[in-house]
């Protein structure tokens, strides 16, 4: 019996609905990584739709099952992050343009706000780990992979940025 | 703070700054992957530029080697090398298979005496080399400057070999038949010159080069010549050299 081609065999063969419906559940995370890459929701959402393009142009050279998908997507959703804040390097860098909607429980707005300070006098390459690290809640060795460095160096890169926002981080801590 | 309340902490603030992406995201990016697929021809841009690149460094390294040649063939072969030598040399450069040409390198042959001045001349020129070659259709004689032009060159003709050495007033006689006289005012041929005063050649037609005076800012060197022969002369640069073609 002939056994039917997976969803990522199309789309690697160019079977554009395939590949849509592969990246799908990741257009969320890979907006959530640009909005805090970017502080600005809509270069982010033109990044995460910038980024699908090139990915679905280069999805012949992609390599590996479904699990290698997520981390190939996102490390060219960062690509474009930061091909975006070239492009714009003589604009003022923004903070987030929506004002958090939320109420935190336990956090008050102010501990919060101090945090978003934080975290956006960090650099593009120092958020970058924190967000797929923490936020998106990327195992290590897929953080690794987006990053494109061993995970021992991702590992290290967490703890450098982390210790930028809370200077008594240990190193055990980010496991 | 623990770890877990950090990582709540900072995830509270991503949050902050992202929230959730729009709805109409996903429609966006369908649309965007409806297009027609865009060929990824990165490699074979990359390509055509570089082998572009290639052919534009050979034809530039044509063009410059040709434009080279076209420059050292206003120079007759083995003359006057450009390289700075303060030893003069009486060796002829032979390349007897062209035939004699009725214009010489500098122009057209002239027997008659002349004379050019140069008003921007240092106020010695110091000769630094004297070299003669041969070569076909012309015998040369090249007398290298350090510091620039000197202020004066005259150029006489002569139906005798034998000149007046200066200062002492006394006639000497050069091999050949005939003669030049090189007078060079506003010259120095002693401070910077050590090599030979008297080359005994024995070309076509320059049989003898000797230097007859080296005196109070005037240099001659006479040349005796197997036959009566018209001559042309030039300056050229880097060094700055006069050349004198005496044609056979």
């Amino acid at each position: 019996m002939e056994q039917r081609p997976t969803a990522m065999e199309r789309a690697t063969h160019g079977d554009a609905d395939s590949f849509a419906m592969l990246i799908d559940p990741l257009l969320q995370p890979a907006f959530r990584l640009a909005a805090v890459m970017l502080s600005d929701r809509t270069a982010a959402e033109d990044a995460v739709q910038e980024a699908a393009a090139k990915a679905w142009s280069k999805v012949s050279q992609l390599r590996g099952d479904e699990s290698s998908l997520r981390p190939w997507f996102l490390s060219i959703v960062a690509n474009e992050c930061r091909m975006t804040r070239r492009r714009r390097w003589w604009s003022v860098v923004k903070m987030a343009d929506v004002e958090a909607q939320r109420r935190t429980d336990d956090l008050s707005p102010e501990a919060t706000s101090d945090l978003r300070r934080a975290v956006g006098r960090l650099s593009l390459d120092e958020r970058l780990p924190l967000v797929l690290y923490f936020y998106l809640d990327l195992p290590l060795d897929e953080v690794a992979r987006t990053l494109r460095v061993s995970p021992a160096a991702a590992k290290s890169r967490i703890y450098r940025a982390a210790k930028r926002l809370r200077a008594d981080l240990t190193l055990e801590e980010v496991s | 703070m623990s770890r877990e309340s950090f990582r709540r902490d900072i995830n509270r603030a991503f949050d902050a700054m992202s929230g959730p992406a729009s709805p109409a995201l996903s429609p966006r990016v369908r649309s965007a992957l409806s297009q027609p697929r865009p060929r990824n021809t990165g490699p074979l841009w990359m390509a055509g530029l570089a082998a572009g690149l290639i052919a534009l460094i050979i034809v530039g390294v044509l063009v410059v080697s040709n434009f080279n040649r076209h420059q050292t063939s206003g120079v007759p072969a083995g003359v006057a090398s450009p390289s700075p030598t303060t030893v003069a040399t009486a060796a002829p450069s032979a390349s007897p298979s062209a035939l004699p040409s009725p214009i010489s390198p500098a122009g057209p042959y002239t027997c008659a005496a002349s004379d050019k001045t140069n008003p921007s001349a240092p106020l010695s020129a110091y000769i630094n080399a004297v070299r003669t070659g041969t070569h076909a259709g012309y015998d040369q004689v090249t007398i290298q400057f350090s510091d620039g032009q000197p202020s004066e060159v005259q150029i006489v003709t002569q139906t005798s070999a034998t000149f007046t050495e200066s200062p002492r007033g006394q006639a000497v006689t050069l091999a050949g038949q005939d003669g030049i006289l090189i007078t060079i005012r506003g010259a120095d041929g002693h401070t910077q010159y050590s090599g030979p005063t008297d080359f005994k050649t024995n070309y076509a037609v320059l049989v003898e080069l000797r230097q007859v005076q080296d005196f109070e800012g005037t240099v001659q060197w006479a040349l005796g010549l197997s036959h009566n022969a018209c001559y042309a002369y030039t300056f050229l640069s880097n060094p700055t050299r006069l050349v004198v073609y005496i044609q056979q």
